[in-house]
C-alpha cells in the first residue's frame, strides 16, 4: 500500500510541476496580452494549435528533444497547461466590470495598482478555474508519461495492460482516477473560497 | 483591504508548490551524481526481467544505487538513450545490434556476430558488450497449433502459399527493421492479406482472439506455452543469432570499475529454457518481476 | 523536409488507412455518444434531482485518466476497436449531456410562455421551441467532444485499435521522429477541421431571431 502511495505522490508532483511552470509563465503572459492587445490573437492562436497535438504525439516529440524521463513529461504537461492558464487569466481580467475600473480610477489608482488591487483579485477565481482544469488534465496525461520513461501511476497501468494483469492495472488506475477526482473537487472549493467578499454576497441568490 | 485573502491563498499555494517542486526534483542526468547507475529496458517482458536481474545484482554486489527506467520503448529508444547518457546500460541482443543498429547483412555465426558488434560499438559509440548470458532469443514465426495442424505447417516456407488468406501481426519494431517484416516477406516470397501492428505483449492475445493468424515470436517467450503456439522452422536461415547480454557505456565502466566484473558474473548463467521459465513466471503466472529476478539470482548463488 | 517526403512516398497507403480508421473510430464514438446523450439530456432537463446524480457520474467518468480507462476495459472486452470505441463513447458523453441539459434548461421562460399561449402541448414545445433554441449549445457540446476524442483516439492505438496513433506509437518505438510527425499532422488537422466545421454548423443552426445575442458555449475540456 505504501508503495502505491509513494507512486501516487510522485504522480501528483509530476502533474503539478508542469502546471506550476505554466502558471509562472502563463499568468504574466495573460497580463501582457491584456496590456498589449494586438498580441492576444496570435498568442492565443499558437497556444490553441499546440493544444490540438494529441498527447501521445506531444510526449513522443518532446522525447526527441529532452530525452527519456520526468523532465520530458513535465515539459509536455507545461505546454498543455498553458492554454487554460493563459486563456482564463486573459478572460478573467477582461471580464472585470468597467464600473469597477472606473471606481478605481476615480480613487486615483495607477494602471498597475488597478491590476493588482482590482483586476487580479476579481479575476482570481477564473484564473484558478483554469488552474483546476490544467491540473485534472495533467493528472490524466501524466499516466501515459510512463511510455517515455517517466514515473507515476502510469507504470503499473501500462505494465498491467501488457501482462493482462487486472489487479496490477487497477493498482494504478484506481489511485489515478481518485487523484483526479480529489484534485477537481478540492480545487473547486478553493476556487469558491477566493471569490472577493463583495462579489460573494451578490452571488448568493 | 479585500485583496489580501485571495493573495494569501495564492501565495501559500505557490509556496507549497515550490516546496514540492524543489523537494522532489532529482536530476535526470543520473551519471552526474555520485554512485548511481541508470538501468533501462525495452518494452517486453524478457528485457524487463533481465534489467531487474542486473539491478538487483548491482545493488547486492556494489555500493552503487540503481535507478530503473524499465519498459521504455523499442531498441532505438533504448539505444539512443544509452548513447546520450540518459541510460548507463540495458540488455540487448547481438543480432539486433548487427542488423537493426549497424545495418549489416545477416550473419549466422554467433561468435562472428558478437565480435563484430563488440568492435563497432566500441569504436563508434563507446559502448561495451558484456559476456553473453548464454541464451539465444531468436525471432521465430509462430501460428496457432490448430492452424499448423490444419495446413500441416512445419517450416516457414510452408506458409508461403497460404499468406494470401492470412493476416500477419507483430510489434511495431518488427515492421521497422531489416531483419523484420520486409526482409522476411521478401526472402520467403510472402504476400499477406493484411498486416497489423500490436503492442509486444498484446500480439499473443491478438493471435488467440484470431485477429491475426501469424506472428513473430521471440523463441524464449513464455506465452508460446500458454497460448499453445507452434513455431515454424526458419528454413531459409533468415534470422541472425540473438545472443543477449548487457551493453554498457564505457565512461560508466571507467567511473565504476567494479561494474564490469559484477556484470560478467552473469556470463553463461541463463540457458534458453531458464529464460523461457523466467518469462513464463511473469507473463503467465502473473508473478512480480522483482520476486522472479531475486529468486533467480539466489538460486544461482549470485546474491 | 526530405525524410518526411520520402516517408510519405513510401508509406502513403498506410497513412491513408490509418487516417480513415482514425476518423471512423473517433467520429463513430462521438456519434454514438450524441445518440445517447442528447435524448438523455432532454429527459433530464425536467428532472432536477436525478440530473444532478447522472451529471455527477458522467463527470466522474470524465476525470478517469485515459490510459487507466483503457486498462479497465481491456480484461473485459479484449483488444481492438470494440474496447477503444466503448471508452471513447463514454468520454464523449459529458460535454454533450451537460450542454443539452443546460441548453434546454436555460431557454428563456418567456419563449416557453409564448409557446404555451399559442396552445402548444409539451411535445410541440420541445420540438418547436426548446430544441431549436438550445441547438447551438448542444452543437457546441458535440464540437468540444469531437475535438478531444480525435486527440484521445491516438491513445487507443496502445490497445490495438489502429488509427493515427499507430504511426505515432510506432515512431516512438523505433525512434523515428518523421513517423511521429506523419501521424501527428493529420491528427491535429482533423481536430482543427472538426472544430472549425462544427463551429460553423453551430452558427448556422442558431435561430435567426437569436443570432444577435449569439455566444459560443465554450466548454472546459481542452485536450
Amino acid at each position: 500500500m505504501s508503495a502505491v502511495f509513494s507512486i501516487a505522490l510522485e504522480h501528483l508532483w509530476l502533474s503539478v510541476a508542469g502546471v506550476f511552470l505554466a502558471c509562472v509563465i502563463g499568468v504574466p503572459m495573460g497580463i501582457v496580452i491584456l496590456k498589449i492587445r494586438v498580441l492576444a490573437g496570435p498568442v492565443m492562436g499558437v497556444i490553441d494549435i499546440l493544444q490540438t497535438i494529441p498527447s501521445l504525439a506531444m510526449l513522443a516529440l518532446v522525447m526527441f528533444f529532452f530525452g527519456l524521463g520526468n523532465m520530458s513529461l513535465i515539459t509536455a504537461l507545461f505546454i498543455y497547461a498553458l492554454l487554460p492558464v493563459v486563456r482564463n487569466t486573459f478572460i478573467g481580467l477582461t471580464g472585470v466590470k468597467s464600473e469597477l475600473l472606473e471606481a478605481g480610477k476615480g480613487m486615483g489608482m495607477t494602471g498597475w495598482q488597478l491590476l493588482w488591487q482590482v483586476q487580479l483579485p476579481i479575476a482570481l477565481p477564473v484564473i484558478l478555474a483554469g488552474f483546476r482544469v490544467a491540473v485534472v488534465t495533467s493528472i490524466g496525461i501524466a499516466t501515459i508519461g510512463t511510455l517515455i520513461g517517466a514515473g507515476g501511476l502510469g507504470e503499473p497501468i501500462w505494465r498491467g495492460i501488457q501482462l493482462v494483469n487486472t489487479p496490477m492495472i487497477l493498482s494504478g488506475a484506481v489511485p489515478a482516477a481518485l487523484l483526479a477526482i480529489i484534485a477537481d473537487y478540492s480545487l473547486g472549493l478553493l476556487e469558491k473560497s477566493v471569490v472577493s467578499r463583495g462579489l460573494q454576497v451578490k452571488n448568493t441568490n | 483591504m479585500t485583496k489580501t485573502r485571495g493573495f494569501l491563498v495564492l501565495t501559500v499555494l505557490i509556496l507549497v508548490l515550490a516546496l514540492i517542486f524543489t523537494g522532489c526534483s532529482g536530476g535526470d542526468k543520473a551519471q552526474q551524481e555520485n554512485g548511481k547507475v541508470v538501468i533501462g529496458s525495452k518494452n517486453f517482458n524478457e528485457n524487463i526481467i533481465l534489467s531487474e536481474i542486473l539491478a538487483q545484482l548491482i545493488e547486492a554486489k556494489t555500493e552503487l544505487t540503481v535507478e530503473r527506467k524499465q519498459n521504455l520503448g523499442g531498441t532505438m529508444v533504448c539505444f539512443n538513450a544509452l548513447k546520450s547518457g540518459d541510460l548507463d546500460m540495458y540488455p540487448d541482443y547481438t543480432g539486433t545490434g548487427l542488423v537493426a543498429v549497424l545495418k549489416q547483412p545477416v550473419n549466422t555465426d554467433p561468435q562472428e556476430v558478437y565480435d563484430y558488434v563488440q568492435k563497432e560499438y566500441n569504436d563508434q559509440f563507446k559502448i561495451k558488450w558484456m559476456l553473453p548470458f548464454g541464451f539465444n532469443n531468436t525471432y521465430a514465426v509462430a501460428v496457432r497449433q490448430e492452424t499448423a495442424e490444419e495446413h500441416t505447417l512445419k517450416k516457414v516456407s510452408d506458409l508461403t502459399p497460404l499468406t494470401g488468406q492470412m493476416v500477419f501481426g507483430a510489434e511495431q519494431e518488427f515492421f521497422n527493421r531489416p531483419d523484420g517484416y520486409d526482409g522476411m516477406t521478401k526472402i520467403y516470397n510472402m504476400k499477406f492479406k493484411e498486416h497489423k501492428a500490436f503492442e509486444t505483449a498484446l500480439k499473443y492475445q491478438a493471435v488467440a482472439q484470431k485477429k491475426i493468424d501469424v506472428t513473430d515470436a521471440f523463441s524464449t517467450d513464455g506465452e508460446l506455452i500458454t497460448y499453445n503456439l507452434k513455431i515454424l522452422e526458419d528454413d531459409k536461415k533468415f534470422f541472425p543469432p540473438y545472443f543477449c547480454t548487457t551493453i554498457v557505456r564505457m565512461d560508466t565502466l571507467k567511473k565504476y570499475p567494479e561494474l564490469e566484473k559484477t556484470l560478467n558474473l552473469l556470463a553463461d548463467q541463463i540457458s534458453n529454457d531458464e529464460m523461457q521459465q523466467l518469462n513464463y513466471q511473469v507473463a503467465e503466472k502473473k508473478r512480480d518481476t522483482k520476486d522472479v529476478a531475486g529468486e533467480f539470482l539466489k538460486k544461482k548463488g549470485l546474491i | 523536409m526530405s525524410p518526411l517526403l520520402d516517408l510519405l512516398l513510401l508509406r502513403w497507403p498506410e497513412l491513408l488507412t490509418a487516417t480513415w480508421q482514425h476518423i471512423y473510430i473517433s467520429l463513430g464514438s462521438v456519434a454514438l455518444g450524441a445518440l445517447l446523450a442528447v435524448p438523455l439530456g432532454i429527459w433530464l432537463s425536467t428532472r432536477e434531482h436525478i440530473s444532478r446524480m447522472v451529471l455527477g457520474v458522467v463527470g466522474t467518468i470524465q476525470t478517469i485518466p485515459s490510459l487507466a480507462f483503457f486498462g479497465f476495459v481491456l480484461p473485459i472486452l479484449g483488444i481492438g476497436i470494440l474496447p477503444a470505441m466503448s471508452v471513447l463513447f463514454l468520454y464523449s458523453l459529458l460535454p454533450i449531456l451537460r450542454n443539452t441539459y443546460t441548453g434546454i434548461r436555460e431557454v428563456d421562460p418567456a419563449l416557453i410562455e409564448a409557446g404555451r399561449g399559442m396552445g402548444m402541448n409539451s411535445r410541440q414545445l420541445l420540438f418547436m421551441v426548446k430544441l431549436p433554441v438550445a441547438l447551438p449549445v448542444i452543437m457546441a457540446g458535440i464540437r468540444i467532444s469531437t475535438v478531444y476524442i480525435i486527440s484521445w483516439t491516438t491513445i487507443a492505438a496502445l490497445i490495438g485499435a489502429g488509427g493515427l496513433g499507430d504511426l505515432i506509437w510506432g515512431g516512438m518505438n523505433v525512434y523515428d521522429i518523421w513517423l511521429i510527425v506523419a501521424g501527428t499532422i493529420p491528427a491535429a488537422l482533423l481536430a482543427l477541421l472538426a472544430g472549425f466545421t462544427l463551429g460553423r454548423l453551430e452558427k448556422t443552426v442558431t435561430p435567426r431571431g437569436l443570432k444577435a445575442g449569439y455566444t459560443s458555449g465554450e466548454g472546459e475540456f481542452n485536450i
